[in-house]
């Protein structure tokens, strides 16, 4: 016999109904399945109509499933509802039916079954079970509401997953000393957060695979890249084509289709690693600079201890010379060095090129000239070793031109040999230049014994000699203009004879800076002005 | 970069230890929560899982992840993960997984944290 028939009535009595249904819905509210809930309706309904049997059963599409309690042959005794109904139900003396549209569209039956000995289902029975099934349905309502309620926030926290992993990854992929290589972490990045099965990462050169590498490791399939349903991105560095491809986007009901945010997030992934590459590009061309940089201060410290402080003071003379590197390292070199039997060396000279190269070989250059003036070897073969040695020490583009002079102060005599150089200037008493011009071919051209020859003249008093570097003709102003086409040097050793040489050093600077304005300067200057008082 | 899927696993003081190595996907999902519910039908309530050798999931993996954390919570067991790097970790922890589970840094810990709270619990 059912409650029902215990307490005659649906409501208002202790064990009614009421408190069965209210019952029976905390029961199936906590439900995770449809199978748990399908399990936990039986159970209830079970014990409310006192052991009966109770089937269940669902309908998506055409055949109906049983949920348990029965075969699936019971369907065949389910009342059809009529159309646009959302129920039906039958009622028999041993059996009650019920059929019940579930929110998600499905049906759902239930079979009711009374063995022979129990009495006949009445109508509140009917009654009963079909607010049972209602109970049903709300739970089932409200487990789908859950559901849907679970999916949006997994949903939602994946698309914040999203965004923060494209912004760590940002932030990893440019870290200069990363532990991967940029293009890695970005394709591992990408197929995780698209969900994608795998992925691979081409570099290609001029058509030529220069680098593969496959997420997940060996995930190549065999035979090449899955046919279709990928995406794919590129982008072009250093000559190299960067192409990023993944494959097969995972759900839980199997690969689904790649969709736009996929395909926003690879893009933006892969501009990422185009950046990072960039940077590393430019911090490494900033670290080569910086060396370079580095080295050419150490060079010029070298130089700049090449070149004299100051000039030794020679009697009955006034000497002064001067030296500005057009860069900060410089291939042009003077001296004046006394000899260790009273007389002295005057020397310029100018290395074919500037910076490091040009400044290592003026180093060499100055080794051996100190060494052969302290041997005091005559100025001829002074020059044939000096070009020997320098002919060993450069390259066939780099060669130095030079003058010495080797000066005996007591009698003025001054004894000249010209390497390929510019022509000293002597300026007589009278006003008239002599141009010393007498030697050989520059230093370390040819390594053939090329004849050196020397000249000898005398300084008398008053006389100036000016020894200077192409630096100072070859200046040029802002329109590419000679220094020496406006001012030829000649013209102004002749016409001016201020009482100091350092004065002499300091007007012809500052006439040379003055013509060129803020021009850059192009080459070294470098110039020595010996008078004779 | 990462290795195809794979796992080892271990009970110890009943308490199920699933290590993974690779790819936590669909694939590495499945495998994982198949492993888990082979021992969860057998009684096993406490869950240890080493991710240390898996640096990426996907969020088809940690859906499977949640569904073995809400079978865990109605019966009143425990999930911890362990050994994390840190990408993965804060992968869990956006998508909300240790709201319901533990996290520690070796396995040595997570079965330390498992019996203190099975004490606490009795």
């Amino acid at each position: 016999m059912s409650r029902r028939a215990e307490t005659g009535t649906l409501a208002g009595q202790s064990g009614t109904p009421i408190e069965a249904l209210q019952e029976a819905f905390r029961v199936l509210s906590g439900a995770g399945s449809l199978k748990d809930q399908s399990a936990r309706f039986r159970s209830v309904v079970g014990d409310y109509f006192r052991g009966d049997e109770v089937r269940l059963l669902r309908r998506t599409a055409g055949e109906w499933e049983s949920m348990g309690g029965g075969p699936e042959g019971t369907a065949g005794a389910l009342p059809a509802p009529a159309a646009g109904a959302v129920g039906a139900s039958a009622l028999e003396g041993g059996s009650v039916r019920i059929v019940q549209r579930l929110a998600d569209g499905s049906d759902v039956g239930v079979v009711l079954l009374r063995g022979g000995t129990g009495s006949p289902y009445t109508e509140s029975d009917l009654i009963t079970l079909r607010l049972f099934l209602t109970v049903f349905e709300n739970a089932y309502r409200e487990m789908i509401a859950r559901r849907n309620e679970k999916d949006l926030i997994f949903s939602l926290n994946h698309r914040v997953l999203q965004l923060n992993s494209l912004i760590d990854t940002g932030i990893e992929v440019s870290k200069i000393a990363g532990s991967a290589p940029p293009h890695h972490l970005a394709l591992e990045r990408a197929a995780s957060l698209t969900n994608a099965s795998k992925g691979v990462l081409r570099v290609t050169r001029g058509g030529r695979t220069e680098e593969e590498g496959w997420f997940p490791h060996g995930g190549a399939p065999e035979g090449g890249a899955p046919g279709s349903g990928g995406i794919s991105t590129a982008f072009d560095f250093g000559g190299e084509t960067y192409t990023f491809q993944l494959f097969d986007k995972e759900s839980r009901s199997g690969i689904i289709p790649f969709d736009e945010t996929d395909q926003l997030l690879l893009d933006a992934l892969s501009k990422q690693v185009h950046a990072s590459l960039e940077n590393l590009y430019l911090h490494q061309e900033a670290l080569e600079k910086q060396k370079i940089e580095q080295d050419i201060a150490v060079a010029a410290s070298i130089q700049q201890r090449i070149l004299p402080k100051s000039l030794p003071i020679i009697e009955g003379y006034d000497i002064a010379g001067v030296n500005i590197p057009s860069k900060s390292v410089g291939g042009d070199y003077y001296d004046c060095i006394p000899l260790p039997d009273g007389r002295f060396a005057l020397v310029i000279a100018d290395v074919a090129g500037k910076g490091v190269p040009a400044a290592l070989l003026v180093s060499s250059f100055h080794a051996y000239l100190t060494a052969y003036l302290e041997a005091d070897l005559p100025l001829v073969e002074l020059a044939k070793r000096l070009n020997r040695v320098m002919s060993r020490a450069s390259t066939e583009d780099k060669f130095i031109t030079g003058f010495f002079a080797l000066l005996t102060p007591s009698s003025g005599e001054l004894e000249t040999l010209s390497a390929g150089h510019n022509p000293v200037f002597l300026r007589r008493t009278d006003g008239t230049l002599q141009e010393l011009l007498l030697g050989g071919i520059p230093l370390g051209m040819i390594d053939m014994d090329f004849p050196y020859q020397s000249e000898t003249v005398t300084i008398a008093k008053g006389e100036r000699l000016l020894l200077y570097t192409d630096g100072i003709p070859e200046a040029t102003d802002g329109r590419q203009r000679l220094y020496e086409e406006d001012f030829p040097l000649k013209d102004y050793v002749s016409g001016h004879v201020p009482a100091r040489a350092e004065t002499f050093i300091h007007e012809l600077i500052a006439d040379v800076k003055k013509f060129t304005g803020s021009a850059p300067q192009n080459d070294d200057i470098t110039a020595v002005y010996l008078l004779k008082h | 970069m990462e290795q195809p899927f794979s796992l080892t696993s271990e009970v110890r003081d009943n308490c199920l230890i699933i290590t993974t190595t690779g790819y936590v996907n669909n694939v590495g999902g499945e495998a994982i929560a198949a492993e888990f519910t082979r021992h969860f039908e057998k009684g096993t309530k406490q869950v240890v899982i080493n991710l240390g050798q898996s640096k990426v999931v996907n969020s088809v993996g940690m859906s499977f992840l949640i569904e073995i954390i809400e079978q865990l919570q109605e019966a009143d067991g425990k999930l911890v993960f362990t050994d994390l790097d840190a990408a993965v970790e804060k992968m869990l922890s956006i998508m909300g997984l240790f709201q319901y589970a533990g996290k520690e840094k070796t396995v040595a810990d997570a079965l330390v944290s498992l019996a203190g709270a099975g004490k606490a619990g009795r």
